[in-house]
């Protein structure tokens, strides 16, 4: 009996480690390290910029409205700054690029992705999206041509030019060029759960609760069944 | 407490006009119960705790979910857009579907270590054969439940799931095509699949419910089983559920809702097993995502499936792995019912327990040409395990069983 | 057995443990009830926008603010003097009843055309008894409107369902089921014709 109680304390423990072990590479290749800090509104700030300056070039986020802008208040964007992003489209609108779907087949032969999930739909995340944005190289077989080789994208061969221009940039520049993949990663990675620091916040009071709660009732098991030989 | 209740005047009205007091005498003040129970007994109750959260937790996304494949912008559609709104703007929305996807992972744990419980101790064993099989019926319903509910965010994973199982469906000889289009309504996995699985999905939970109540009162008829195996009589070593067991049951939930609460508050995804990666990626009829594989709770039969070269012969052997349970009362001959004084049956049964474990990291990881014998060989050991049992008793020197328990 | 031995441990126990579960109950109900209240999209589609110099001249049209009808009318010189002179059948001459929507605006001076600017009145479209639409019977008497007004009509609106009365400003007549003036909502000018209510 024992060996059995140790056997599923065991499986259930190995369930919540796992995960974080199959987080570490990204087919393949390890994937490096990003520094992100959803509970930073400056993190997240900058990274909107870098969304907003770099990405919605190409990309829509649909399910981040201009409103949510303003409502999160990891973002707490003032009204006057928001009506500037948004020019003629609605307050309640997501935000969508301006490249038609047409216009990007012809330009890049694919459509680029709504990135407001992109951190959940990629195996290693943050990471992932960090790794991808840092990880524009020369083709060592040189078949690829430059601007569309990744070293983490599965294949290597990427449709998306580089575009924090990170292929062949200056010394000087590296830091702040980690820097903008970093806060833009950390933009993408609070856009696709908006509401994960409230849940983290909820979850500590409901596990202190329920491990008291535990604890009362098995206390009062025992007591009971004080009644009882056995 | 609950005597201060039935004294009551109130109380009495009520009884008068429904026999409430001999229901919660017969059922729980004075339902007699082993007193040896362990710990493995608890996950009957919080079977049906879980089911009573997923049924609470989906009646509330219900008010919100849209089942259309009708698309929207960037590739998405109705159905997915309505799980984000449910996400981000619907007040506790992202609560309510997180409760709902690790419940649906929690339900198997909780009913995969009930089941578990069943083979070692020899619930399955006369009188409660029948109870056993009404288990099998609630485990292929809750597979069916499962199967549909995946569909309904309409991603990557959900739609080439559901059109992998639909084509199965189709190997069948004779009845294939037709219970494929009836699946289907369409010549493909679409909307007027979405719309009718949407509506199986709120229905097999409420049958789940008539079901489990049948389990529980075919379970009343014959009392509990107990670690021993022995049959225990009424006064002795038995003791009324309430207030021990339901006590001891409080207990259970409180232990599990931590875990439970553990992984929706911190790691709903698990890493995506629970909420698998390319199910964030928008369904994409044209596109096949480069690695398909079911939700962890039904990898083993997905591996059993995959080790035959014939898709019907995979199909069929995927049916009879579920059918055979149907038949394991009748397979096991041995007179004693568990594996504690079984030295073979235990062997046996922890390596029925290992197998199932590979079959489903089999079926959960791509089918390099190792895996793939791996999952054959255990396959066969599945099967064996149960073609075995009639013979078992046979040669089997089983160890003295106690005077009582 | 243990009739009296160490009961209060137990009792208490078992209060603790109820008193939690109870706790746990009532936490867990919290995100299901909130889940029914209207969704954060659905709060922010609380503003309508709206040209009142669509509206031509003693015409009415109806719009619509969250999922609600609103009359807006373009109250000519003519139907605005029908405002005078009726004060004794009106239950709520001065619109009393109902102050703090139009608080900001409200004077002593337009109290009886209960609009920011007389000329467009803008309320809320649901007869105050039960919600029907009143039907718009602008000019007095009963030359167009035959016995479903009275003799002294002085013009303003009609209810179908239950025979509620409403003057050109929407106030409430006596002997009408209907017990408050039609509902005036915020609202504000962002210019000359844009109006935004809600």
């Amino acid at each position: 009996m024992k060996l059995k109680q140790l056997l599923t304390v065991a499986c259930l423990s190995l369930a919540v480690a796992f995960p974080m072990a199959a987080q570490a590479s990204g087919g393949g290749v390890a994937l490096k390290h990003a520094e992100v800090d959803v509970t930073s509104q400056e993190q997240i700030r900058r990274g909107l910029t870098v969304f907003v300056d770099v990405c919605m070039g190409c990309h829509s986020a649909k399910y981040v409205t201009y409103k949510g802008l303003i409502d999160y208040p990891e973002i707490g964007l003032s009204r006057e700054a928001v009506d500037e992003l948004r020019g003629d489209s609605p307050l309640t609108s997501g935000m969508i690029t301006d490249l038609s779907p047409e216009d990007a087949a012809v330009s890049y032969g694919k459509v680029p992705p709504d990135l407001s999930l992109i951190v959940n739909a990629r195996r290693g995340g943050a990471d992932y999206i960090y790794s991808l944005l840092t990880g524009f190289e020369s083709d060592p077989a040189g078949e690829v041509p430059d601007g569309n080789y990744n070293e983490y994208f599965p294949g290597h061969r990427i449709a998306m030019p580089d575009p924090l221009g990170w292929l062949d940039h200056d010394e000087a520049d590296t830091a702040e060029l980690e820097a903008q993949a970093n806060d833009v990663s950390a933009f993408l990675t609070f856009i696709g759960d908006p509401h994960q620091n409230e849940r983290h916040a909820i979850g500590k009071y409901v596990m202190i609760f329920l491990i008291l709660l535990t604890i009362v009732l098995y206390l009062l098991k025992k007591e009971v069944w004080k009644d009882v030989k056995h | 407490m609950l005597d201060k209740i039935m004294k009551s005047k109130l109380f009495g009205w009520v009884d008068e006009r429904t026999g409430a007091e001999a229901i919660i005498k017969s059922q729980l003040t004075e339902y007699e119960v082993p007193k040896n129970l362990n710990y493995m007994w608890n996950f009957g109750s919080l079977a049906l705790l879980v089911l009573v959260l997923q049924i609470l937790t989906g009646i509330f996304l219900a008010m919100y979910y849209k089942p259309s494949a009708a698309l929207t912008m960037g590739g998405y559609t109705v159905a997915f857009d309505s799980v984000e709104r449910i996400m981000r703007d619907v007040n506790f929305g992202w609560l309510i579907r997180y409760m709902h996807a690790v419940g649906a992972s929690a339900f198997f744990v909780v009913v995969y270590m009930h089941i578990g419980r069943g083979l070692y101790y020899g619930s399955y064993k006369g009188p409660r054969e029948l109870l056993w099989i009404i288990g099998v019926v609630i485990l292929l319903i809750m597979q069916g439940a499962a199967f549909f509910g995946y569909l309904l965010p309409w991603g990557q994973m959900s739609f080439w799931g559901a059109t992998v199982i639909t084509n199965l469906f189709g190997a069948l000889p004779v009845i294939g095509g037709f219970l494929q289009e009836v699946l289907r309504g369409g010549f493909a996995v679409g909307d007027p699949t979405l719309n009718r699985f949407f509506s199986l999905h709120y229905l097999f939970p409420l049958l789940l419910v008539a079901i489990v109540g049948g389990h529980v009162h075919a379970l009343h008829v014959v009392h509990s089983n107990n670690p021993t195996g022995l049959d225990v009589h009424e006064g002795k070593s038995t003791i009324p559920f309430h207030p021990y067991y339901t006590i001891k049951d409080a207990f259970g939930v409180g232990v599990f809702l931590t875990f439970y609460c553990y992984v929706v508050f911190f790691n709903p995804q698990m890493g995506g097993y629970f909420i698998e990666v390319d199910n964030y990626v928008p369904a994409n009829n044209l596109q096949t995502p480069p690695h398909i594989a079911p939700v962890w709770y039904l990898t083993p039969w997905y591996t059993i499936l995959r080790s035959f070269e014939s898709k019907l012969l995979g199909v069929v052997a995927m049916g009879a792995s579920l059918a055979i349970l149907f038949v394991l009362p009748f397979l096991d001959r041995s007179k004693v019912r568990s594996a504690r004084y079984r030295p073979v049956y235990r062997q046996m049964v922890y390596l029925f327990f290992v197998t199932v474990i590979i079959l489903g990291y089999c079926g959960h990881s791509a089918p390099t040409p190792t895996l793939k014998l791996v999952g054959q060989i255990t396959t066969a050991y599945y099967f064996a395990f149960f073609l075995l049992l009639p013979f078992v008793h046979k040669f089997e020197k089983t160890k003295p069983l106690p005077e009582e328990i | 057995m243990s009739d009296t031995l160490d009961h209060t441990r137990r009792n208490f126990l078992y209060v603790a443990a109820g008193g939690m579960g109870a706790v746990a109950a009532g936490a867990t109900i919290v995100p299901f009830i909130g889940s029914m209240l209207p969704a954060a999209d659905t709060l922010a589609a609380s503003k309508t926008e709206f040209d009142v110099s669509t509206v031509t001249a003693g015409q009415l049209v109806v719009i619509q603010w969250q999922g609600k009808p609103v009359f807006v009318v373009n109250r000519t010189a003519e139907l605005l003097k029908q405002v005078d002179g009726h004060d004794e059948v009106l239950k709520d001459a001065n619109s009393e009843a109902i102050e703090e929507v139009s608080a900001a605006w409200i004077t002593p001076e337009n109290r009886k055309y209960r609009a920011i600017k007389p000329e467009y009145l803008i309320m809320v479209a649901s007869c105050t008894h039960l919600g029907c639409i009143p039907l718009f019977k602008p000019s007095p008497g009963r030359k167009e409107w035959g016995d479903s007004v009275p003799e002294d009509w002085p013009g303003g609106w009609h209810c179908p369902c239950h025979g509620s009365l409403y003057d050109v400003s929407g106030r409430v007549m006596n002997g009408s089921p209907a017990p408050h003036n039609l509902h005036l909502m915020p609202y504000e000018y962002t210019s000359d014709t844009q109006v935004v209510i809600g």
